[in-house]
């Protein structure tokens, strides 16, 4: 399974590709913002997009509905990775096309159960 | 419901602990807590995030170079050059700054969070130029002091 993750934050994403090593996955593909992963997305084979929702430039919300529109980000699995938790930014997310949400800071089990929460919908 | 002031600080430790357990995998000793302005933490590398809603504020995180390199090889498992830390600060101040304001949320005390911002130096304090309450929180974690530090002003509007 290959992995889009989408932050503009490197921290952040070597913490999420570390857990995700740590889970046994091998295939990465990093983003800096929503429009670089447009981007990535366009370059090859993504099964599965981590993004964050505060980013410079295109943030995780815009990123998602863009790639809704696309023909090849239509229906891969969405998980957003941020500190929105109230009930509202959820509902945005998840009206924006994201297929779940992951509070931080989260466990590495957490992340896991999200991923194949999402994967079986695929 | 409106959170006790003393409550703060059982909020903001809750939340600091939890980020070091769970993303850093350090376990951190909360220790003093000093009300007001007049404590100036040392350090050398400050994070902060400000918020704004029912209340208003900023959350700092305080450490040294030292302190911010062995948090971050702990973290990511990797060690970063001086250029690489701010980022990491950053994003531990935005995750601390984010448990704290979920956790408050239950006390529907709700805000919005800035995305952090990172200082770099020692030669220099915070100063608000709000009237509220100033709570800073030493942490020990293995041989090294970090703090957070909270100001926060209720806005009467919210409460109203």
């Amino acid at each position: 399974m290959r992995f889009l993750i989408v932050d503009d934050s490197s921290t952040m994403r070597r913490i999420i590709i570390n857990t995700l090593t740590k889970l046994g996955y091998e295939s990465f593909l990093e983003a800096g913002n929503g429009r670089e992963g447009l981007d990535r997305l366009g370059a090859g084979q993504v099964d599965l997009v981590i993004t964050d929702w505060n980013m410079p430039e295109m943030n995780g919300i815009d990123f998602v509905r863009n790639l809704r529109s696309t023909p090849q980000g239509k229906s891969v699995p969405v998980l957003m990775v941020t500190t929105n938790a109230a009930n509202a930014d959820v509902a945005e997310a998840l009206k924006a096309g994201v297929n779940n949400y992951v509070v931080k800071p989260f466990t590495a089990e957490t992340l896991k159960e999200k991923i194949n929460a999402v994967a079986s919908h695929a | 419901m409106t959170i006790a002031t003393a409550s703060l600080v059982d909020v903001l430790v809750g939340a600091t602990t939890d980020v070091f357990e769970t993303m850093v995998f350090r376990q951190l000793v909360p220790g003093v807590t000093a009300w007001g302005h007049a404590t100036r933490p040392k350090s050398q590398i400050v994070g902060t995030v400000g918020f704004a809603g029912s209340s208003t504020g900023l959350v700092a995180f305080h450490l040294s170079i030292a302190a911010a390199r062995d948090m971050t090889v702990a973290m990511l498992g990797i060690e970063l050059d001086e250029d690489g830390l701010p980022d990491a600060v950053g994003e531990v101040t935005n995750m601390i700054a984010g448990a704290f304001r979920t956790r408050m949320a239950a006390f529907q005390d709700a805000w919005a969070i800035s995305v952090p911002t990172v200082t770099v130096g020692s030669d220099f304090y915070i100063k608000p130029i709000s009237t509220g309450d100033r709570v800073i929180v030493a942490f020990a974690m293995d041989t090294h002091q970090l703090f957070v530090e909270l100001i926060i002003t209720p806005n009467a509007d919210a409460a109203a």
